[in-house]
């Protein structure tokens, strides 16, 4: 993977690809996928916290 | 010989999932095993925030949002179990909450010396792991000696403000794709990746890309290797 320093980008509309409910920050809130959270639930019964 | 493929990633130092998308687009870049340039961009997720805010990023979020102190730990507890699995030890406790802007200015600054990557990984790992303060010049000076970089240079950089315009391009950048929140990764200018995906997505985009540019072997690509030849 390399660094590239050249800064003109020619903006044509973007066809989105990837899951639509991935973690991400709008504004200053951090929203947690609910896959994730789920994720994290079943972590912690593994671990006996629950 | 194809180009690369080039990935422009729009990123806040202050953004969690940036950090743990950052990580996951690395493994994804990483099996695709193709060519891949990338390009970091400024995003602000909270230009008003001030350089020194006094109390704990979960402190800050319950004002801000006016959500529960409880909820918002939780949150934090959440995502902090997330980055776990992909290496990254977050440490909220120790976290200044800070205006980015002079940080990205920084990353302007190394980005200019062609060492962009490796500021940008570093001043992600001082906000989440390491505990230190990003949003003041003295700091982000330290941080960048640390890395090799010339401390008056860096000094003068970010007390002039020089880079500033570069920031508010990439803002401005931003907004014209119509985007709303990071990480978000603009794959070869025309796909749109927002959010901290699987590394298997970031593989599979990469893969349809490559493939894409071998059905059409006349492509823009191919013919700018063409003409590069000649």
């Amino acid at each position: 993977m390399t660094n590239n320093a050249t800064g003109s980008i020619k903006i044509v509309a973007l066809t989105p690809l990837g899951d639509a409910a991935a973690g991400v920050c709008d504004g200053d809130f951090c929203a947690v996928p609910e896959h994730h959270t789920q994720a994290v639930v079943n972590k912690k019964l593994d671990e006996d916290l629950v | 010989m194809t180009a690369p493929i080039k990935v422009d990633i729009w990123s806040d130092v202050q953004c969690p999932w940036c950090y743990i998308g950052k990580r996951k687009f690395e493994a994804g870049a990483a099996a695709f095993g193709g060519d891949v340039e990338v390009e970091y961009h400024s995003f602000e997720l909270a230009p008003d925030t001030p350089v020194d805010f006094d109390g704990t990023t979960a402190d800050y979020l319950s004002k801000r949002k006016g959500m529960p102190l409880a909820q918002v730990e939780q949150m934090m507890e959440q995502v902090t179990t997330v980055a776990k699995s992909v290496g990254l030890d977050y440490d909220f406790d120790r976290v200044h909450q800070t205006n980015t802007v002079i940080s990205h200015e920084l990353l302007h600054f190394a980005k200019s010396k062609g060492r962009q990557l490796e500021m940008k990984e570093r001043l992600l790992k001082a906000y989440f792991v390491n505990g230190e303060h990003v949003g003041r010049i003295a700091d982000l000076v330290e941080i960048a000696a640390e890395l090799g970089f010339d401390r008056d240079e860096v000094t003068d950089a970010l007390t002039s403000h020089r880079f500033l315009p570069a920031v508010k391009a990439d803002v401005a950048l931003a907004q014209e794709y119509g985007i709303n929140g990071v990480p978000f990764f603009v794959i070869d200018g025309k796909y749109g990746v927002s959010g901290a995906q699987e590394a298997e997505t970031f593989a599979n985009v990469l893969a349809q890309i490559a493939a894409e540019r071998e059905a059409e072997p006349d492509s823009a690509h191919e013919r700018s290797d063409k003409e590069a030849a000649r």
